[in-house]
């Protein structure tokens, strides 16, 4: 389950945001989300948000959960693995 | 969401001003009154030489001409008439607003209520529109309105206003981003409507060209990602001054996006939406070209 859900969240960035021409290797899973790395902005992240809130069923509800969520990808799994329903992790 | 410090002051006027023109409101008759505001105005005029700089820029697209000293004292004693209005709403005074012609999706909007993201502009009296939606809104459908904006030091006609309309109006304050987005967020999964001005660049993350007085001009496009976002119509409405205490509200056919519709072509769509109603805006502006209050250079940087 922890080995696919990188990827699989590396898919829905690149399919969410239109990153067209990016492939999921090339995204560095420890690099910032926001401002450097893939350097999205405030639209960007609502976007990715209500995504994720919709495909694993969990609720992002403040800046501090956010900072700490869209830190990076390997944060923002582990923050889903902690909350989403484990019926939604494996789809 | 508590409030966001504010990060920088709107005018340079005291911050007793806004309450002292209230006051002598009460105290003065109109006929004495209306030239001691000149006075304010042409005060006020010669400490904002950025101000009268952006003005002229502007007027000489809008009036097609040089515009004179007389001309920018015009273009800022509008601006000056304009809050005064919102003072008078504050004083208690009567508002009226009628609907211009073509404004049926607005005014069908405006008796059924429902999520929408409602496009604003530092035009004419919009600002005060936008409170009295609200109000009226709120008295037909009991939905609320959520205004996005930037908080500054000295915006008393702003805190008044939401006070006046408290429980019907509410604040998402953008000076800080990351609290921006949840606030915006929760509204948008809620009936209410969203407003956001659609004419600065200033806090809007995506930006795009329109033809717009014979020039090319930056507006943000921010209002269409989110209705792509959300899957919520887009409504441009703008408040146009007839008479003391009577406004014509002004607003295209709204914008909807369709379900399942590429993102792309979303945008392309809202763009074309946005300058058709541009043309509608330019029409008005070039009949009435005081009412434009944005004193700002013609195109103001994006930031994120």
């Amino acid at each position: 389950m922890s080995d696919s859900l990188i990827p699989r969240l590396k898919q829905i960035i690149i399919t969410t945001l239109n990153l067209e021409g990016m492939t999921p290797e090339e995204i560095d899973e420890n690099a910032p989300l926001i401002g450097s790395g893939l350097a999205l902005d405030s639209i960007d992240a609502l976007e990715l948000v209500v995504k994720l809130e919709k495909e694993f069923g969990i609720k992002i509800s403040s800046s501090e959960e956010s900072r700490a969520a869209l830190a990076s990808i390997t944060s923002l799994a582990s923050f889903i693995r902690e909350r989403a329903d484990p019926s939604k992790l494996s789809a | 969401m508590s409030k966001p410090a504010a990060t920088r002051r709107r005018n340079p006027g005291p911050s007793w001003g806004y309450g002292f023109l209230r006051a002598l409101d009460f105290l003065l008759p109109e006929f004495l009154y209306k030239p001691i505001r000149g006075i304010g105005t042409l005060v006020a005029m010669a400490f904002m030489p950025a101000q009268r700089r952006h003005s002229r820029e502007y007027l000489a697209l809008a009036l097609n001409r040089r515009p004179s000293t007389r001309d920018v004292f015009r273009h800022f004693f509008a601006f000056e008439e304009s809050l005064m209005t919102k003072l008078r709403v504050l004083n208690g005074r009567p508002h009226k607003t009628v609907y211009a012609p073509g404004a049926d999706d607005a005014r069908q909007w405006m008796e059924t209520g429902g999520p929408a993201f409602l496009g604003t502009f530092h035009v004419g009296d919009s600002d005060l529109q936008g409170f009295l939606i609200g109000d009226e809104l709120h008295a037909r459908v009991h939905n609320k309105i959520h205004i996005v904006r930037e908080r500054v030091g000295n915006s008393h006609d702003t805190e008044k206003l939401a006070e006046k309309f408290g429980g019907r109006i509410a604040f998402i304050w953008v000076n800080d981003p990351r609290e921006m987005i949840y606030a915006m967020k929760d509204a948008a999964l809620t009936d209410n409507a969203i407003a956001l001005q659609c004419d600065r660049c200033e806090h809007s993350a995506r930006t795009a060209e329109f033809d717009f007085l014979g020039a090319k001009r930056r507006f943000p496009i921010t209002i269409y990602i989110l209705a792509a976002i959300f899957r919520r119509p887009v409504i441009l409405t703008f408040g146009v001054p007839q008479a003391p205490g009577l406004a014509a509200l002004h607003s295209p056919p709204r914008f909807d996006p369709i379900p399942g519709e590429p993102r792309a072509a979303t945008l392309a769509r809202g763009q074309k939406h946005f300058q058709d109603f541009l043309r509608q805006l330019e029409n008005i502006l070039r009949e009435k070209p005081y009412i434009w209050f944005n004193f700002l250079p013609w195109n103001s940087k994006p930031s994120a």
